[in-house]
């Protein structure tokens, strides 16, 4: 016990260095995701040929492969098929290719999302907005969007808190995220060594931040509501 | 669609034979960027943090003092140990340098140092059951756990003894504190350092090694580094720093002279 509290001080520490590299790596992705994502189901539902299938066959990739390889590829393949190591060894190139590499994934999963709200609204309220003279663009923001996003919220909110534990992934090419830095203690970090409980003490932060998430997702579902 | 699949062909190939031709000599090329960039893992007594979070241990004081004598900064930097060869090939690092056993497979897809160090793989079982474990014989009906492609595995390969693949080393230790293997094989150094009185497995022993082996530092296959790095450890054993370094991480009896 007494070990156990020395010990506490020095593992909460590391922790929150490494759950602060996962927070930064699940907020990233959202704000890249998020928008790159509409964009690319705006190109699934192209009437253009070849840019909707372009599209699919992008997404079918990226849906058909697991997010370790794409991680790896991402990471790896500059330098060793291009000579070309632009992401550099530091802590900051694993991220930036970490980060690339969750943008485009969950894009992708965002996109089949997206395309289900807009494919959802029904089509005699696009051809309501046209009669009324409505542009294609203004029809999309004021009819389409907000009902969009109010059908959109619950598979959206999955995928959220998906993410959150997904982010553990990125330790495959040495980004130092939180159960990195739990396993650390296993090995012999900060002259604690063989200690096992850091590592099963990182599910709290997970369980905390996706209970707080959670609690802001049905907040936010709930003001949605007044278009009822 | 055909050259699409002509460019999948050649990144493939390009991937799987990873030969690669310098423009500059790796030695120019480090000296160059003005930094040397070491692969490691948390590693004790080889390359550990201090309780300020420093890089310290054997080999990371060594690299240290490589790097100086290159006039070069020093990075280090913790890599998945999985992927050593693909850090190593991708220029994302420039040698691993962490208690690294010279297997064939690494020392056909890395350019090495002299060995520098003796080691050996040793059967880790709980303490309690240690006297039952002393013999080769005896160790047959026991399921191994074994860092995947390690030094250890490959000896558990080599004795026909069941085995368990996990991530890491201390994976594997792991394992037998929670009683899922029966045992373990890992480096005896590292056996040394983790497991026994005043360790966090207390309750483990090790009992039989197994081989003996040697450490290394890897380099890119075909960098000049490695004859750089020879060089060096050549003045340092004979100016009995290197011998002083040993002493102070208690590694001394496994040195290289």
């Amino acid at each position: 016990m007494e070990l156990f509290l020395q010990q506490l001080p020095v593992v909460i520490g590391a922790l929150n260095t490494g759950f602060i590299q996962t927070l930064k790596l699940f907020t990233v992705t959202l704000l890249g995701a998020f928008p790159l994502g509409l964009l690319i189901a705006f190109g699934s539902i192209s009437k253009i040929k070849i840019i909707s299938i372009t599209t699919k066959f992008l997404i079918w990739v990226i849906r058909g492969t697991p997010l370790m390889i794409q991680l790896l590829i991402f990471y790896y393949f500059p330098g060793l098929v291009f000579q070309n190591p632009i992401w550099g060894g530091g802590e900051q190139g694993r991220f930036l290719a970490a980060s690339l590499a969750f943008v485009v994934n969950y894009s992708c999963y965002f996109s089949e999302i997206y395309r289900g709200g807009i494919q959802s609204v029904p089509v005699g309220q696009q051809e309501a907005g046209l009669v009324l003279g409505m542009t294609k663009r203004q029809i999309f923001f004021h009819v389409t969007l907000l009902q969009m996003i109010k059908r959109i919220v619950p598979p959206i909110s999955n995928e959220i808190i998906t993410l959150v534990k997904d982010t553990a992934l990125a330790r495959i090419i040495a980004l130092q995220e939180i159960i990195w830095a739990g396993q650390a203690f296993m090995k012999g970090s900060y002259g604690i060594s063989g200690a096992i409980w850091p590592l099963f003490f990182t599910a709290f932060y997970y369980l905390i931040f996706n209970g707080i998430v959670t609690v802001m997702l049905a907040a936010f579902e709930k003001k949605l509501e007044y278009f009822r | 669609m055909k050259k699409f699949l002509l460019m999948l062909v050649l990144v493939l190939v390009t991937f799987l034979f990873g030969s690669f031709a310098f423009a500059e000599s790796d030695f120019e090329y480090v000296k160059g960027k003005g930094v040397l960039v070491v692969g490691i893992t948390d590693f004790a007594p080889m390359d550990y943090k201090n309780e300020k979070g420093e890089w310290i241990g054997f080999d990371a004081d060594l690299a240290k003092a490589f790097a100086e004598s290159l006039g070069v900064k020093i990075e280090f930097q913790e890599i998945e140990w999985d992927n050593k060869i693909l850090e190593l090939n991708g220029k994302n690092i420039d040698c691993v340098w962490n208690g690294m056993t010279l297997t064939a497979e690494v020392l056909a897809s890395m350019e090495c140092s002299k060995p520098y160090c003796n080691n050996a793989q040793v059967v880790v079982v709980p303490a309690k059951e240690a006297e039952k474990y002393k013999t080769l014989e005896s160790l047959k009906d026991l399921t191994f756990a074994v860092e995947n492609g390690s030094a250890g595995d490959q000896q558990a390969e080599a004795h026909k003894f069941k085995k368990t693949q996990v991530h890491d080393q201390a994976s594997a230790l792991m394992e037998v504190a929670s009683g899922s293997s029966g045992g373990a094989i890992i480096d005896s150094l590292m056996a040394a350092a983790m497991v026994g009185e005043g360790t966090g497995y207390e309750n483990l022993t090790y009992t039989v090694a197994l081989n003996s082996e040697e450490y290394g530092v890897g380099f890119r296959k075909g960098s000049d580094m490695a004859e750089a790095l020879n060089k060096f450890f050549e003045k340092g054993y004979a100016d009995g720093s290197i011998q002083k370094l040993a002493e102070t991480y208690k590694i001394q009896a496994a040195l290289i002279k």
